[in-house]
């Protein structure tokens, strides 16, 4: 199957793409080299640009070619509420799904004692530094709801609460739509955990 | 090659990483089998049951099957409710399963060590943390025993003499200790580590220094990285 060649190359590489297969990347590679080659030598160009352009927010630390992203360099966002992520697409994720009006941090990763990943490896003196201001008034710890998410956002809390500002975290619970009979139980259970009085 | 076909068996996840797009590769030490490295297929798809289960530190059914290293997880359920680790408690976690992942070889069947991890983290869960020091310290002695390198703490290997509570002693990781008025240990101290009984803070800080010694002699020069996390975080969150 593996084709030797520029032409195999290609596909290859397409192939390391999350969601595309062999045939998938066979199928993008032609389209590409055939029949779309105006529209193939623009993907590459401005994956060249995006690649040598794009770095990190110098506040935030999301995805951007500026030296604030659109976020941060937004007035309109209040400078009081500032919400963790582990990754740039969970800033997309929130700002699509929420309205949210605050600002992000981002960990790129989480705390992961096993792989040697603690607090000096995801560079949380950024983090205490934008703490140390003042200017936040509460943290919203939007990490994965996996143990090592929910040790992060712990850590993160106990800084929070170290610099005197206040720190939530999301609530897990029963998904929208969800029929208990075929929620799992830890889910279940949490869900009764983090149960609500009804307003 | 090694064939099984396992059914409910009982296990703790040590660590995950991902696999591919929708998979996870998991480390479980099991009750009967000792470490297993097993393939969750698909667990990390949107409608996928078993992601919510498959975390480290809960007490799990796993059912698996498959030949050679990497087996097949075919089916997992909860045997009871995920113990709440966090802070302090949650590292310490993290970091007696290091030593299960360094110390224990795969498919080396150890009940006996299973059955100390799984009372190390219920102490955990629920003890001070002078409390989770000591449970600290019995569960390495006791694995260092389990796993054939058992310390000599009953008596000086010099003069054949028992532990005089009164005198200091140094120690050799293999021949026991050895009475010396400068050594680090106390009498007393190598007589609570031998009977595992009292304790005090004296007797911890000795303690944990001895058994990081014989841990790193074990370890052959390997760092254990939930150590320097650990670390890490007491630095950031204790010192304001
Ligand atoms: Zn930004």
């Amino acid at each position: 199957m593996l084709k030797k060649g520029l032409l195999g190359q290609v596909i290859q590489h397409l192939c390391c793409l999350p969601g595309v297969g062999p045939k998938t990347a066979q199928r993008m590679a032609f389209q590409l080299l055939q029949r779309n080659r105006d529209n193939a030598k623009a993907l590459a160009e401005i994956l060249l640009k995006a690649l040598a352009e794009i770095g990190h927010c110098q506040q935030c630390r999301t995805l951007t070619e500026q030296t604030l992203c659109e976020i941060c360099a937004d007035p309109a966002r209040e400078l009081a509420l500032l919400c963790v992520v582990e990754s740039p697409a969970d800033v997309w994720t929130v700002e699509q799904a929420t309205v949210f009006k605050g600002r992000y941090f981002v960990l790129h990763g989480h705390l992961s004692p096993l792989d040697g990943i603690g607090p000096d490896e995801l560079g949380l003196d950024a983090l205490e530094q934008i703490l140390a201001k003042g200017e936040v008034k509460e943290l919203i710890l939007a990490t994965n709801s996996t143990l090592e998410g929910n040790a992060t956002a712990y850590f993160i809390g106990e800084l929070a609460v170290k610099h005197k500002v206040q720190a939530s975290r999301l609530a897990s619970g029963v998904p929208m739509g969800g029929e208990l009979e075929f929620i799992d139980r830890v889910t279940l259970l949490h869900a009764f955990k983090g149960r609500r009085n009804i307003e | 090659m090694i064939c099984d076909a396992v059914y409910e068996q009982a296990g703790f996840i040590l660590k995950q990483r991902q696999y591919r797009e929708t998979s996870l590769i998991i480390d479980v030490f099991t009750q009967d089998f000792g470490r297993v490295t097993l393939l969750a297929k698909g667990v990390r798809k949107a409608k996928s049951k078993s992601a919510a289960l498959l975390q480290p530190f809960t007490a799990l059914a796993v059912s698996y099957v498959g030949c050679g290293e990497l087996k097949i997880l075919t089916h997992v359920d909860v045997l009871h409710a995920a113990l709440e680790l966090n802070g302090l408690a949650l590292y310490c976690g993290f970091y007696i399963s290091e030593l299960i992942l360094c110390l224990l070889h795969q498919y080396d069947p150890h009940p006996d060590v299973f059955n100390d991890y799984n009372c190390c983290l219920s102490t955990l869960a629920s003890a001070t943390a002078l409390e989770i020091e000591w449970a600290l310290r019995l569960f390495e002695i006791n694995l260092i025993e389990k796993i054939g390198y058992g310390l000599q703490l009953e008596y000086d290997f010099m003069t054949g003499l028992p532990i005089d509570a009164a005198k200091n002693y140094a120690f050799n990781i293999e021949k026991g200790p050895y009475e010396d008025a400068l050594g680090y240990l106390s009498g007393v101290t190598l007589q609570v580590l031998h009977a595992k009984t009292l304790y005090d803070a004296k007797v911890l800080s000795e303690a944990k220094l001895l058994m990081r010694r014989v841990i790193d002699v074990y370890l052959q020069g390997r760092p254990l990285k939930s150590r320097q996390v650990m670390n890490q975080i007491i630095k950031r969150t204790h010192n304001v």
